[in-house]
């Protein structure tokens, strides 16, 4: 029987063998999976829903309701897969509860359901921002990200994926269960409304 | 191509840039850019939002963020891994030690398998043993239950008729379990009333 590898060991295992480590119960390999995707997660998260209080709040949450079950985790699926699953889930149902706050516009061509076009609605922030959202503004930098938190929710998860995390279409696909056609136009439409969003900078 | 990219020929040829497989339609597509410059201006324009988003930098969370996942996480260890632990907890962290240890270990189950095959070709001396001593055991328990009942009932029992002796002894056990039955409802009845006393307030 192997014994169990060290906080060192486990930065250089894969993460499925990192998961089974953590199925057995082992806290360090919990910890290395929080290490490995606390950015990843609350980059994606911060973005969607731009407070970082929130955010941090909403990436705890998805890595608890991750980790606590992680015995139900399947290793047929990438694991960081289903994790930003679970995080955007946490930042739409966020997002939707927030909805009152934020005046909506035109849900998204493709959405077939109610919660897809709800998910889906552009939404445009209150325009006298408070001091604190100032701040996070300007730690949210430059006119790219400024573009981005215009767009809609669903298409800014799927432009984070592609570009920030750098999945392939049909891992954004399989993580925010939409098929994969519609991911495509989704990250079109996005590049599209960004390139109009910030050709004026470039004029 | 005799027209100007789509759209989305534009995401193509950025998408391809980016090591995606966009399949064989992206060679006419770059071979119009290089002849046309409005396209060439367009799609510039395309690679440099990509570039943007790609360089869009990954954002961290407080210092204790992981501190905080952890408190609510609840780590379970499976039997069989706790048995691993402790099985390796066993084993002496230095070679020599080790050595000795498992040295140890192989002598004593070396004794105990001889013993073992000793007392096999000896069966039935082991039964006979075997045998003694259950009886033996049995002669002294009842001995006890005879002092006992004899403490609890007097000298009389020792000679009274054997039905006699253990009709009283079924009696007594009822009286016991009846008692512990009746403190038991009464604590119950108890219960229930200082929960309705307390509803009452």
């Amino acid at each position: 029987m192997p014994p169990p590898p060290s906080a060192l060991d486990l930065a250089n295992l894969p993460d499925a063998d990192v998961v089974r480590l953590a199925q057995d119960g082992r806290e360090a390999a919990f910890r290395e999976l929080v290490r490995r995707y606390e950015r990843p997660v609350f980059s994606l998260v911060y973005r969607m829903v731009r407070d970082r209080e929130a955010a941090e709040d909403l990436a705890q949450d998805s890595f608890i309701k991750v980790l606590n079950h992680i015995d139900k985790y399947s290793p047929e699926f990438k694991f960081s897969s289903w994790l930003f699953k679970i995080a955007n889930n946490v930042a739409i149902d966020h997002l939707r509860r927030k909805r009152l706050d934020t005046v909506s516009m035109d849900g998204a061509p493709n959405a077939v359901s109610e919660s897809d076009v709800a998910a889906s609605r552009l939404e445009i922030a209150a325009v006298q921002e408070t001091a604190l959202e100032e701040l996070e503004a300007r730690e949210l930098g430059g006119a790219i990200e400024q573009a981005v938190a215009r767009l809609r929710p669903m298409y800014r998860q799927c432009i984070m994926l592609r570009h920030v995390e750098g999945r392939s279409y049909e891992e954004i696909a399989a993580t925010l269960d939409l098929p994969l056609g519609t991911v495509k136009t989704y990250i079109h439409r996005a590049r599209h409304e960004l390139r109009r969003a910030l050709e004026h900078l470039r004029a | 191509m005799d027209r100007h990219l789509l759209p989305e020929e534009f995401d193509l040829v950025v998408d391809a840039d980016a090591g995606v497989d966009a399949g064989f339609g992206v060679a006419p597509l770059r071979a119009h850019v290089r002849a046309c410059a409005e396209c060439a201006a367009e799609l510039e324009e395309a690679r440099l939002v990509a570039a943007e988003l790609d360089a869009m930098p990954r954002l961290a969370p407080g210092p204790r963020f992981a501190d905080r996942v952890m408190q609510d996480v609840q780590v379970f260890e499976p039997w069989h891994v706790a048995l691993g632990d402790f099985a390796r907890g066993l084993v002496p962290a230095s070679p020599a030690v080790r050595a000795a240890a498992a040295g140890g270990l192989l002598a004593g189950a070396a004794v105990l398998t001889v013993a073992m095959v000793w007392l096999a070709a000896r069966a039935d001396a082991l039964a006979f043993t075997g045998e003694a001593a259950l009886a033996r055991f049995r002669a002294g328990f009842w001995a006890a239950a005879g002092d006992l009942a004899a403490a609890l009932f007097g000298d009389a029992v020792r000679t009274a008729d054997g039905a006699l002796v253990a009709g009283a002894g079924a009696v007594f056990v009822l009286t016991l379990v009846a008692a512990m039955l009746a403190l038991r409802a009464a604590g119950a009845a108890g219960r229930e009333a200082a929960t309705v006393a307390a509803r009452g307030e």
